[in-house]
C-alpha cells in the first residue's frame, strides 16, 4: 500500500509540473487569413438563445452577392443586424495559434531584455435600417415569410414546399444557386427550415465595394444548435476552411456529429521558425488535417469569466473587452466598455470540409468542459556560454540534443522532410564548443515513427504505463480472490 | 479500450479512471460487506468502470468518484424482483450529469474511423458472446438504424451516407454492444427483451430527432429500465447468473 501511494504521489507531481510550465514571451500569431477559400463565423449560445455573427468572405462583384441559408426559425427584422467588420479580426487575433521565445539561462550569467507586442486599432461602423416591402408572394409554392432591408443587404425570408419550386424562384429572381444544391434544398425543406436569403441593395450602395460587406447577425431561439454547411458544398471545388468563434456560459462548444480533437500544442519548435511562422502553421493544420479529415479541430478555449484575471497567456493581443464581445452576440454578460461580470468560455475550432468527409451539417453541443487550451508553440535563444565557463560542455551538449528534437517535432507536426542541411547546421551550430577538433560530432539518435508495434505498446510507457500496472495489479488480486473449484469431487 | 485512449487522446490525466475505477470498487466493497455478498461481483464492478471511464467526462476526479459510487450504489438499493433496475453505469452517468453539472457525454468522442468502429465491434462481440444477450445490442441496434432511415433516407431525402454517418459513431456502437447488453437489467424472457429493445430504440429515435436530445440513447435507456421490471413480472423466465451451471455447482459443492 506504501508503495502505491508513492507511485500516486510520482504521478500528481508529474502531473502538477506539466500544468505550472505555462508562460514565455509572446513573439507572433498565425491568423486566419493565410488560408484560402475560408469562412468565419462566430455562434454565441445561452439558454437555447443562439446567435450566429457571419462573416462576408466575398470576393468579386458586389452586384453578384447572393447567400441562402437555411435557418430554423423565422426571423424577424429585429433578430437581423449588421456588425462591425473588424470584429472578425479582432477575435481571430486573440485567439489564433501563438509562437512565443524562451532565453535560455546561462550557466556564467549575462543579462537580457524582454520584448513586447502591440494591439490592434478599432473600428467604428454604423448600422443603416431600411425598410422595404416586397410584394413577391406564392409562386411555385415559395412563401416570402419577411423582407426587410439591414444595413446594405435586402433580405427575404422564404419557406418552400418542394426543392425544385424553391430553386427555379431563386434562380428566377436573381440569385445563382448552384445545380448541386438542389439535392440538399429537399432534406432542408422536409426539416421545415426557413430560408435566409441576401443580396445586396445595389440602388442604395452604388460604389460599395465586396471588402466593405458588413458582416450580418442572426438571433434565434431553437433546440437545434448546429451551422449548416452542406449548402456551401454543392458549388465548390475542393476542401473548404471555416473558422467558428463559440461563445457560452457554461464551457467548451464541440461537435455532437464529428469528433472534436485539439491539435498538437505547447511543442518546443526550431529558432527559426520564427520569421515563418505562418509557413510552419498552415502546414501543421494541413498535416494534421490530412491523419484525420473528418475531425474538427480546437485551436484555442479559454475561460473568459468576469472575475477571471489571466484571460490569455501569453496574449497576442489584449483580451476581448466587454463592447466586441456584445457585439459579437454575447449578449448575457453585464458591463462597460472593457470590464463585464458573468461567465464566459471561448471556443475556437477549425473546421477543414469537403462534401466526401462531411456528409451532415456541424451539430454542436455546449458542454461543462473549461479546461483551457491553446495553440503554442515554444523557441529557445540559446545562452552565449564562454567556452571558458566549466559548464559549457554539458550546456551545448544539451543544447544540440533539445535541438535535434526541436527539428523532430517540427517534422512531426508539419510532415516536412528533416533531412535538410539548414536542419543539419541548426543542430550542430555549437559542435565547435562540444569538440574542438571535430565541428560536426556524431548524428544524434533518430526519434523516428515508431510503426505499428510502437503504437501498440507506447500506452505501456511512462505515465499510463504506471496506471496500467496499477490497474493489472488490481485485476490480478482480483482473480486471485476468486474461489478455486476443487481438484476432485 | 485503453488503446482507444491514447490514440484520441481525450483526458488530461490519468487519474480520470483511477477516479471511475476508485468509486466502483469502494462502492461495491461497502455494499458487499453490509449484505455479506461474494466478492466475484467485483468483476461487474469493473465493467461498469470501464463503461463510466470510456463515456463519461469531467472537469474534476470528484465527479467521477461520484459517478462510479452512485452506480454501483443503485445496485444495491434500487432492487426488484432479486434484480438491480437500472443498468450501473447508465444510472451513474446520467445522475452526475442532473446533479452536478460537471459531467458531460462527447458523442463525436470516437471519430468515424472505419478501422476503430471495426476494433469495437469486434471487441464487443466478443464480450457478448460469453456473457450472452448480443440479440438486444443487435435488436436495438438494427431497429434505431431501420427508423433513422425511414426519416432520413425515404422521407428527408438525405444521402445514404448521410444516414451511414449517423450510425457509424463509436458512442452509439459502444451503448449497443457494452450497454444495452448488461444482462441483469434486460427482461429475463426472450420476447420480451425484443420488445423492451425495440422500445428503447424509438425512445431514442424520438429523443434525438424531435427533441434534439443529445446522447439520446443513454437517456432513453435510462426511462426504459423500470420496464424490465414490468415485463419480468408478466413475461416470466428464467433469471440471468453471472455463473454458468457447473459454475454455480462447483461453488455449491465447494461450500
Amino acid at each position: 500500500m506504501y508503495r502505491l501511494l508513492v507511485l500516486f504521489f510520482a504521478l500528481w507531481a508529474g502531473w502538477i509540473s506539466h500544468a505550472l510550465a505555462f508562460c514565455g514571451f509572446y513573439v507572433a500569431k498565425a491568423d486566419a487569413s493565410l488560408f484560402n477559400n475560408k469562412s468565419e463565423v462566430i455562434i454565441a449560445r445561452h439558454n437555447g438563445q443562439t446567435v450566429v455573427t457571419m462573416s462576408s468572405d466575398f470576393q468579386g462583384d458586389v452586384k453578384d452577392f447572393a447567400l441562402v441559408i437555411p435557418v430554423p426559425t423565422l426571423l424577424k427584422r429585429s433578430q437581423v443586424r449588421v456588425v462591425e467588420p473588424g470584429l472578425f479580426a479582432k477575435l481571430d487575433a486573440y485567439s489564433g495559434p501563438r509562437i512565443v521565445e524562451y532565453y535560455d539561462s546561462n550557466p556564467c550569467p549575462v543579462v537580457y531584455q524582454d520584448k513586447l507586442m502591440e494591439a490592434r486599432d478599432m473600428v467604428d461602423e454604423e448600422v443603416t435600417e431600411l425598410e422595404d416591402d416586397f410584394s413577391n408572394a406564392d409562386t411555385f409554392g415559395v412563401s416570402v415569410l419577411e423582407s426587410y432591408s439591414v444595413g446594405e443587404y435586402d433580405i427575404l425570408i422564404l419557406s418552400a414546399e418542394e426543392s425544385d419550386g424553391l430553386k427555379t424562384w431563386l434562380d428566377k429572381n436573381g440569385y445563382k444557386i448552384p445545380s448541386k444544391a438542389s439535392e440538399v434544398l429537399e432534406p432542408y425543406i422536409k426539416s421545415e427550415m426557413k430560408f435566409f436569403v441576401v443580396k445586396v441593395n445595389l440602388e442604395r450602395n452604388s460604389g460599395l465595394t465586396a471588402q466593405q460587406l458588413k458582416p450580418l447577425q442572426i438571433s434565434f431561439r431553437s433546440s437545434k444548435f448546429g451551422l449548416p454547411i452542406r449548402l456551401g458544398m454543392a458549388n465548390s471545388n475542393g476542401p473548404q476552411d471555416m473558422i467558428v468563434y463559440g461563445f457560452s456560459s457554461e464551457g467548451r462548444i464541440e461537435t455532437t456529429n464529428y469528433m472534436t480533437k485539439e491539435l498538437p500544442s505547447n511543442q518546443d519548435i526550431p529558432l527559426f521558425m520564427q520569421q515563418d511562422f505562418g509557413n510552419f502553421y498552415t502546414s501543421t493544420f494541413s498535416h494534421q488535417w490530412g491523419k484525420q479529415k473528418n475531425a474538427v479541430f480546437m485551436e484555442y478555449g479559454w475561460n473568459l469569466d468576469g472575475n477571471n484575471s489571466v484571460k490569455c497567456d501569453p496574449c497576442p493581443t489584449p483580451p476581448v473587452p466587454y463592447a466586441d464581445l456584445r457585439e459579437a452576440g454575447v449578449f448575457w454578460l453585464s458591463g462597460n466598455n472593457w470590464s463585464y461580470n458573468g461567465k464566459l468560455f471561448m471556443t475556437r475550432l477549425h473546421v477543414r470540409y469537403d462534401r466526401d468527409h462531411f456528409p451532415q451539417d456541424l451539430q454542436f453541443k455546449v458542454t461543462p468542459n473549461r479546461r483551457n487550451f491553446q495553440l503554442r508553440y515554444v523557441t529557445h535563444h540559446p545562452a552565449a556560454v564562454d567556452a571558458d565557463c566549466s559548464q559549457a560542455v554539458a550546456y551545448y551538449k544539451g543544447l544540440r540534443k533539445r535541438r535535434t528534437q526541436e527539428v523532430n517535432n517540427l517534422a512531426k507536426l508539419t510532415g516536412w522532410e528533416k533531412g535538410n542541411k539548414e536542419y543539419f547546421s541548426y543542430i550542430h551550430a555549437f559542435d565547435h564548443m562540444i569538440e574542438k577538433d571535430q565541428p560536426f560530432g556524431p548524428l544524434p539518435e533518430k526519434d523516428e515513427d515508431k510503426g505499428l508495434i510502437g503504437w501498440f505498446l507506447s500506452p505501456f510507457s511512462g505515465l499510463p504505463g504506471m496506471f496500467l500496472l496499477i490497474f493489472g495489479i488490481l485485476l490480478w488480486l482480483i482473480i486471485k480472490r476468486r474461489p478455486q473449484p476443487a481438484l476432485t469431487s | 479500450m485503453f488503446l482507444g485512449h491514447f490514440l484520441l487522446d481525450w483526458y488530461p490525466s490519468p487519474f480520470h479512471y483511477v477516479a471511475a475505477f476508485f468509486g466502483c470498487l469502494l462502492s461495491q466493497s461497502i455494499g458487499n460487506v453490509l449484505t455479506g455478498r461474494k466478492w466475484h461481483d467485483l468483476k461487474s464492478a469493473l465493467i461498469t468502470a470501464l463503461g463510466l471511464s470510456l463515456l463519461c467526462h469531467s472537469n474534476s476526479p470528484i465527479t467521477m468518484v461520484l459517478a462510479g459510487s452512485l452506480a454501483i450504489a443503485s445496485k444495491f438499493l434500487l432492487r426488484f424482483n432479486q434484480k438491480h433496475i437500472y443498468n450501473p453505469a447508465n444510472f451513474g452517468i446520467i445522475l452526475v450529469v442532473l446533479m452536478t453539472g460537471d459531467a458531460w457525454i462527447s458523442p463525436g468522442q470516437w471519430g468515424q474511423e472505419g478501422l476503430l468502429v471495426l476494433l469495437f465491434s469486434a471487441a464487443g462481440l466478443m464480450i457478448l458472446f460469453n456473457v450472452g444477450r448480443l440479440d438486444v445490442g443487435l435488436t436495438f441496434l438494427f431497429s434505431f438504424a431501420a427508423l433513422l432511415f425511414l426519416k432520413e433516407v425515404l422521407y428527408k431525402s438525405w444521402s445514404v451516407d448521410h444516414w451511414l454517418h449517423s450510425l457509424s459513431s463509436g458512442s452509439l456502437l459502444l451503448f449497443s454492444f457494452f450497454m444495452i447488453t448488461d444482462p441483469i437489467s434486460t427482461p429475463n424472457a426472450p420476447k420480451a427483451r425484443y420488445f423492451w429493445a425495440i422500445w428503447v430504440a424509438i425512445l431514442t429515435f424520438i429523443l434525438g430527432s424531435w427533441w434534439k436530445v443529445h446522447d439520446a440513447p443513454l437517456w432513453a435507456l435510462f426511462f426504459s429500465a423500470p420496464l424490465t421490471a414490468f415485463l419480468d413480472r408478466y413475461l416470466k423466465h428464467q433469471k440471468f447468473s453471472w455463473f454458468t451451471d457447473t459454475d454455480s455447482n462447483r461453488l455449491l459443492t465447494n461450500t
